[in-house]
């Protein structure tokens, strides 16, 4: 029996309960940014308009809660994906995790970077 | 009489002239409407092949002995009436994704192994009560689901979460740690959860609930499975898991 392989997988139910709040913030936060930047917002999709939009705190907010929760519930998603297959051994689930968390850090970094002369 | 064509997976991967699977087709005569096809496959074993193997044992479909793939789903051999199949072609196979031994009869250790894993009794911390422990009727409505299993493995057997990971506990091992931790008078759940709430514990299923569509008990172990990482998370927030 694998009880010694089993026993070192600790861990799980943090990403397990941020994957289902993550999905939660993604349908209100979608929802907004869909409503106000395509329904309310008709209009040319030009740097003026867009900075018009993102002049209001609470919707650069919602962006910027957007950002966090797709990335983490994507990467989550398919770290949980890819633990299925190659990524067995207790080494190598840390390393994709290790490598998840860098590429995810560095999409929110990039995004929130890019989003920085509206929230300055 | 009627007959009834059974069309049989054999294999003895020990048989150095014939290792490979085959099929092999019997006729089965019986009187009555009453065949089971544990029943056929007593008939092909006294009339046809005495080298026919296969596992059973109450004939009342409790033990968990003769889980099969019968007609293209998970059956306990003893409780499946050839005529509810409603067909002239009974196949029966062994229970895929697992090491055969020889015609239907799998092996079961890794299966059992992870089921013992789970510490599957029950674990007591206080001082016992001089006549019994007693449960309300609520609490115990709580087991009655999980509480069924008869460990025949079918769930385990189609559950495409097993077959890519062979460490991880499967449906059955985590129905029983749930059985226990739903318990009200079980008090083992520190010494468990260490066992479930891993990554090769409960956080490999993924829902897909084939173990609900094997199950010839008719139970629920993805119903089981998330209650138990609903549970995981009341221990870590709130400290308390029932």
């Amino acid at each position: 029996m694998r009880a010694e392989v089993i026993s070192t997988h600790r861990g799980g139910v943090w990403s397990w309960l941020f994957q289902r709040i993550t999905a939660v913030l993604l349908i209100v936060c979608l929802a907004i940014h869909l409503i106000f930047t395509h329904i309310l917002n008709i209009g040319e999709l030009d740097s003026a308009n867009v900075a018009a939009r993102l002049a209001n705190a609470g919707l650069t907010a919602v962006d910027i809660i957007l950002l966090a929760a797709g990335i983490y519930h994507a990467l989550n998603g398919l770290r949980m994906v890819l633990m299925d297959y190659w990524f067995t051994s207790r080494t190598r689930a840390l390393t994709l995790t290790i490598v998840l968390w860098v590429v995810g850090l560095a999409f929110m970094g990039y995004g929130t970077w890019a989003l920085w002369p509206w929230i300055s | 009489m009627p007959d009834i064509k059974f069309r049989v997976k054999r294999q003895d991967p020990g048989d150095k002239k014939n290792p490979e699977a085959h099929w092999e087709e019997y006729i089965v005569h019986y009187e009555g409407d009453n065949l089971t096809v544990l029943e056929g496959l007593f008939y092909i074993q006294e009339k046809y092949d005495g080298g026919l193997s296969f596992r059973y044992c109450c004939r009342a479909s409790i033990c968990g002995s003769c889980g099969m793939y019968i007609n293209g789903a998970y059956r306990l051999a003893c409780q499946t009436n050839v005529k509810h199949l409603d067909t002239d072609l009974i196949t029966v196979a062994p229970m895929p994704h697992l090491p055969l031994v020889k015609d239907l009869v799998v092996d079961m250790d890794e299966f059992f192994a992870k089921y013992e894993y789970i510490m599957p009794w029950l674990i007591r911390h206080s001082s016992d009560p001089e006549k019994e422990l007693i449960q309300s009727p609520k609490e115990r409505k709580k087991i009655d689901m999980p509480v069924d299993c008869i460990l025949c493995g079918c769930c385990y057997s189609s559950c495409p979460s097993a077959w890519g990971e062979d460490n991880y506990l499967g449906p059955a091992a985590l129905l029983k740690a749930h059985r226990f931790e739903v318990d009200s008078r079980d008090e083992g759940g520190k010494e468990r959860i260490a066992r479930w709430n891993n990554e090769r514990g409960v956080y490999r299923c993924h829902t897909i609930m084939n173990c609900v569509e094997a199950c010839p008990k008719e139970l629920n172990p993805t119903e089981g499975i998330q209650w138990l990482k609903r549970a995981a998370v009341r221990r870590k927030l709130l400290g308390k898991a029932k």
